[in-house]
């Protein structure tokens, strides 16, 4: 019997390799030198090449808790990679990577405290609901994504609006890009994940009582805060477009959507326990 | 090495002496020339509005040139007694001339710390001079040097981050909070110096329009011929603030000319949550401090500004060890490499030297025993010659190295004297 050379990645070594890339950026902000990004990037790499490795070989699924925090964190991670060589002179992986940690940190306890009698799969679906759960699954993870970018171009937005207020030397401490910038982030990832989230949870609510006829799941604590996070997102589309609210209020409340994001993304999903119920 | 750097600058003289021992390009053509002829010298001129000076270098084996004697020149070139010259005058020699010079490129010995302009000056004297066909293998190398060095001091040290001007330091706080500037708006409010030399700077990243107003539309047509505005009538202020995203306010106004108030109820709301940038370059303050919310409103006055170029300043201080200590490297590798290439000629000559006398003694030896050597044996006394004369000046050729090593070339003049070379 043939075994993976991927079989012996586990959680530590991607977590590591992302642990050791934010630590060298933190040094890098703190005491300038070449070699620093170079090496940082290196283990940012290593990572994502551990961490592709890992979800290639187990396959989490993605309707579960795990496997979409692993996925979510995966997706960040290039965005990390992307960031870092595209803005060279930010402080980007300083914001990103201990998201991505955090993500792949609360997947490892999710795994942990798991009950062993929940079921990843539905075994009842028919092959149209499984083409119909994939692209809902899909759009939902993309829909993250969006939240999870608007976050942290929002974190950002209020860390450098928090200098400007105080009058604080600019670029004395890690730096930022500018606040146009980040509120243009901020504003085309709330342009992609509304409309996402709009249809994934379209979707998802055909398919949830076609599927199961599991009424009592509609009020779920996973459906109850994927429904307040759209209605934030509804709120935020509002307030942005039709009211013109400060974007330091945007920023707060696209902080509070990636809450609730983290919410629907730990609590069971009726569709991963949904065949077992 | 036999090089003098011989000048005055902010600290030694005045800006009247300075005035006077100017160098047009005229004068410097001229003066290279003399120096030249005079002289035997290499030479280059520096002359920039904080100092002027002369970097001379020599044959090693002639004197070098004193300030005194320089004084003398530059009280002929410019018509000046040089009793009034030379007390001003300082003069760095050889290592400490190259360190001068590397100093001054690199913006360490310059009024405002780590400025780049100094750079190109140093750049453009150099190329002057080798134009004029007044430089020659010393100055060939060392003003190179001085341009990699002041390039390696900038990117590696942070002697040259960020602006230190009060004017300048406004372009830190816009790329704060703009990211593109060609659809951006500036509103320039009065006719002050300080707003003036902020919008120079502001004007470099090429905004969509500048729009200027004033309560004498005289001297608002005016303002905004310098900077290509556009006039917009003083009854219109509130106007051009809602469609502006940067404004620039500098008159004399003797108290604020947009109160909260005015501001809340006539801007804001128009303003739909655009962001604002207000630089209050006016003392008396033209704008109520009360206006800044951090958000879509940012206020900086003078003192604001005044503060971060003096942070910036005092952030720029903090680099100069590390600075110092690259040009001191810099300074002890350009001294080991010029040596060692002084060495060269001298080690030829005394092995040509050295070689002359032994075959002047071997020759009449083998004369003299002729026929009485079979070949082989004849190959092996001129071999037993050659191994001595090696053994004899490996001592004397390493010590050279070594000293040459260390940055200093009296063991060269010494060689030089004991065996009689030129």
């Amino acid at each position: 019997m043939s075994v993976s050379p991927f079989q012996g990645v586990t959680h530590a070594c991607f977590a590591l390799s992302y642990l050791c890339a934010l630590l060298l950026e933190i040094a890098r902000v703190l005491w300038p030198a070449r070699g620093w990004r170079v090496a940082s990037l290196l283990f940012g790499a290593g990572g994502i090449v551990a961490h592709t490795a890992y979800l290639l070989y187990n396959q989490p699924p993605p309707a579960a808790p795990y496997g979409s925090l692993l996925l979510l964190a995966w997706v960040l991670a290039l965005f990390y990679i992307y960031g870092t060589v595209h803005h060279a002179k930010q402080a980007w992986a300083v914001f990103v990577l201990p998201v991505v940690l955090g993500l792949v940190g609360l997947s490892l306890v999710w795994v942990m405290t798991a009950p062993e009698t929940t079921s990843w799969s539905a075994t009842e679906w028919t092959a149209a609901h499984r083409i119909w759960g994939a692209i809902h699954g899909v759009m939902l993870l993309l829909g993250a994504v969006g939240v999870s970018v608007s976050f942290l171009a929002s974190v950002m937005y209020l860390m450098q609006a928090r200098r400007l207020r105080k009058k604080v030397l600019p670029d004395s401490v890690v730096p930022i890009l500018s606040l146009e910038r980040l509120e243009t982030m901020n504003r085309r990832a709330l342009n992609v994940a509304f409309p996402l989230l709009t249809a994934g949870l379209f979707l998802g609510s055909l398919l949830l009582p076609e599927a199961y006829r599991l009424e009592g799941h509609w009020l779920s604590l996973k459906i109850l805060s994927t429904a307040g996070l759209w209605l934030v997102f509804l709120l935020l589309v509002y307030l942005r477009y039709a009211v013109h609210v400060p974007p330091r209020r945007l920023a707060w409340l696209s902080i509070l959507a990636f809450g609730l994001l983290l919410l629907a993304l730990l609590a069971s999903h009726p569709f991963a326990v949904g065949g077992t119920a | 090495m036999n090089l003098r750097a011989i000048g005055c600058n902010v600290e030694s003289a005045t800006v009247e002496l300075r005035e006077k021992l100017a160098f047009d390009s005229v004068k410097t053509q001229k003066a290279l020339a003399e120096l030249n002829a005079r002289y035997a010298a290499e030479a280059v001129i520096l002359g920039t509005c904080n100092r002027v000076e002369l970097y001379v270098a020599r044959q090693e084996t002639v004197a070098p040139l004193h300030a005194p004697l320089i004084a003398e020149f530059l009280s002929e070139v410019h018509g000046l007694p040089a009793q009034e010259i030379a007390p001003h005058l300082y003069e760095h020699a050889d290592a400490a001339a190259a360190r001068h010079l590397f100093r001054v490129a690199s913006g360490l010995d310059s009024v405002v710390l780590g400025e780049s302009q100094i750079a190109g000056q140093v750049k453009e004297a150099f190329e002057f001079a080798q134009k004029a066909n007044a430089t020659g293998p010393l100055l060939n190398t060392l003003f190179p040097a001085a341009l990699r060095v002041s390039k390696r001091v900038r990117s590696e040290t942070g002697i040259a981050q960020g602006h230190v001007s009060v004017s300048s330091a406004a372009v830190d706080f816009v790329r704060q909070v703009f990211d593109t500037f060609t659809d951006k708006t500036i509103l320039v409010i009065g006719a002050g110096k300080m707003g003036r030399l902020t919008l120079n700077h502001l004007a470099e990243l090429k905004p969509a329009a500048v729009l200027v107003t004033n309560r004498n539309s005289a001297r608002a047509e005016q303002s905004a011929r310098k900077c290509n505005g556009r006039v917009i009538a003083w009854e219109q202020l509130d106007d051009a603030l809602v469609q502006a995203d940067i404004v620039l306010s500098t008159t004399g106004a003797p108290e604020p000319i947009v109160s909260r108030r005015r501001f809340e109820d006539k801007v804001r709301r128009r303003r739909a949550g655009r962001t604002l940038l207000i630089f209050d370059m006016a003392v008396p303050r033209d704008f109520d401090p009360e206006i800044h919310d951090g958000d879509t409103v940012n206020l900086f006055n003078v003192d604001d500004l005044t503060r971060v170029a003096d942070q910036r300043m005092a952030e720029r201080r903090r680099h100069i060890p590390a600075a110092e200590a690259i040009i001191e490297a810099e300074v002890a590798k350009f001294v080991a490499d010029w040596n060692r290439r002084a060495n060269g000629p001298v080690i030829g000559q005394l092995t040509a030297e050295v070689d002359k006398l032994r075959e002047a003694i071997l020759g009449p030896l083998l004369v003299k025993l002729n026929g009485k050597l079979t070949d082989p044996e004849k190959a092996f006394i001129e071999q037993a010659f050659r191994l001595f004369q090696n053994r004899l000046l490996h001592g004397p050729i390493a010590a050279l190295q070594e000293a040459s090593h260390e940055g200093h070339g009296s063991l060269r003049d010494a060689l030089r004297k004991l065996f009689g070379l030129k």
